[in-house]
């Protein structure tokens, strides 16, 4: 059993969040899930993912804080001068303090979709109290790999080429207008930092879709882009490859959530519990 | 003027039901229970919910948002939402704005599906007046649409690199799964004339809702809006719908109301 309590939180009084807190019998997990916002969607997620993720993880007996960063969702601007990834950096610090006083849980895993991804990525470079992070649809870089992958079948296969251009009509139409619309750093120094986290024994697990195919087509991708940083024990990848960016279809919310469990099982278990 | 921060609150049987109280700086001198619309036009919709509600605090009007059972944060898996339980929960939520706010005067709000659960709770919710947005109001006509839109979403090249198998894509609207209670409730479903006022907001064209004052009764009047929500273009299925126009002409209305 678990259950979740609403709270208004941070700093300025400013977030809201909805904390999801396993029954006080379950023995007490290494970690807390903190999930964040996936692009402007408030705190539930894309089609309610969010929801699905915090209440299947406290059913294994993770403690689990979805909220919204400052002007997003409910939570209101934190009235204070500094950059927007100062601000994440301190709103994730409100939301691992508020999880840490109801939970009793030190230390935090991370999760994000999208621009949440790259915002887990940002706080977790140097936030002492952060173990690992779940990146879904996160860094990558197209590589040659990619692009054999990606434009060699196209050459041969009337069906595709439809489907690319139709594809590529539909994206010009509404460009400038994707909801989820990210900005990537340069490889070199996603690189970098990945590798730092790993040295500090953060571990890291990255999620891709079918909907980011346009920079990420293959699990061999992963090694391409970050080269000998992927055999490192700390870190893995998976691809989805049917699956749209947000996990529209139940069925593949469903296979996410198995794979995140897991992971979160295999990388941070709980002894004594009912987790293998 | 400054607007109170919105209160988190758990209410209804076991808590089960999330909400958000917008109180208002001094007494209110009315209270609205802004009723959501449900799947997608929930998500797409959160936005004006909530600008809609720091509006009306400023006006001295307090404001509850909630989430049905088996929606947004409220307990419950998504497939358990169900239309009794909604009209249930609409009636317990005008219970708690009222306990909340001081207020016994109620007015509903709600958009699409929400103004047709808003429509159907407000007898038993003792509701004074209704704003309704772009509602929603036969049932079997929103089955048949959400059909088809899962059916073109399942085949959507856009979203996947190859359509879906209509397995995969069972039992769901554009991201929800549907109980079968919900799809047979709503498909039964079709307004009856209401008792009280009822002002609707269309942001669609005229032709669309040429027959609302029949379905809603003498006591209703049809506001145009000038700006058309996208609530049923595919490729906007993850996009904010944004309405400052609404929240104006609703301001404008209870202004001249009082």
């Amino acid at each position: 059993m678990s259950t979740e309590r609403a709270f208004r939180f941070g700093r300025a009084q400013h977030l809201v969040g909805v904390a999801g807190l396993p029954d006080a019998a379950t023995p007490a997990a290494p970690v807390g899930v903190i999930v964040l916002n996936a692009g402007m969607v408030h705190r539930v997620g894309p089609f309610r993912l969010h929801v699905e993720l915090t209440r299947r993880l406290n059913a294994d007996g993770y403690p689990t804080l979805r909220f919204d960063l400052s002007s997003l969702g409910d939570s209101s601007a934190a009235d204070e001068a500094g950059s927007q990834a100062q601000q994440v950096k301190a709103d994730v610090a409100d939301a691992m303090s508020l999880l840490a006083s109801h939970a009793g849980c030190s230390r935090f895993v991370l999760l994000g979709l999208c621009s949440g991804a790259q915002n887990a990525h940002g706080v977790a470079l140097d936030e002492p109290r952060v173990a690992g992070a779940v990146f879904l649809d996160g860094y990558a870089y197209r590589t040659l790999g990619f692009r054999l992958r990606h434009y060699l079948p196209r050459l041969w296969s009337g069906s595709r080429w439809q489907r690319f251009i139709s594809r590529s009509l539909q994206a010009r139409a509404s460009q400038g207008d994707d909801v989820f619309a990210v900005r990537f750093p340069p490889r070199e120094q996603v690189q970098r930092e990945l590798a730092t986290m790993l040295d500090r024994g953060l571990r890291l697990h990255f999620i891709y879709s079918g909907g980011v195919t346009r920079y990420f087509n293959h699990p061999r991708q992963f090694r391409e882009c970050f080269g000998r940083l992927a055999d490192r024990p700390q870190i893995s990848a998976r691809l989805f490859a049917g699956s749209d960016h947000t996990y529209a279809l139940q069925v593949d919310r469903q296979r996410l959530l198995d794979d995140i469990a897991t992971w979160l099982r295999d990388n941070f278990p709980i002894s004594g519990g009912s987790n293998p | 003027m400054r607007v109170e921060p919105a209160q988190p609150c758990q209410f209804g049987s076991g808590e089960s039901l999330f909400g958000l109280y917008h109180p208002v700086a001094g007494p209110a001198r009315t209270a609205m229970l802004l009723c959501p619309p449900l799947g997608q036009d929930m998500i797409r919709s959160h936005r004006v919910y909530r600008q809609l509600a720091d509006a009306l605090a400023l006006q001295g009007v307090a404001a509850l948002r909630f989430d049905y059972f088996g929606t947004g944060d409220s307990a419950g898996p998504s497939d358990t939402c169900d239309w009794t339980r909604c009209v249930a929960d609409t009636v317990a939520a005008a219970a708690e704005l009222r306990a909340r706010s001081g207020c016994s005067r109620v007015i509903g709000f709600g958009a699409r599906l929400g103004g047709a659960i808003a429509l159907e709770a407000a007898a038993a919710g003792r509701m004074a007046e209704l704003l309704l947005w772009d509602p929603l109001l036969d049932g079997h006509e929103s089955v048949t649409r959400l059909d088809a839109a899962q059916e073109a979403l399942r085949a959507d090249p856009m979203r996947f690199p190859a359509p879906r198998s209509r397995e995969d894509a069972a039992d769901q609207w554009l991201g929800f799964p549907v109980g079968a209670d919900l799809r047979r409730q709503l498909d039964g479903w079709r307004a009856t004339p209401a008792t009280i006022p009822v002002r609707v907001f269309a942001s669609q064209p005229a032709a669309t809702h040429a027959d609302w004052p029949a379905q809603l009764g003498a006591g209703s009047a049809v506001v145009a809006l000038s700006s058309t929500a996208s609530w049923d273009v595919l490729d906007r299925l993850e996009h904010a719908i944004l309405a400052p126009d609404l929240i104006r002409a609703v301001g404008d209305h209870l202004r001249a109301a009082a």
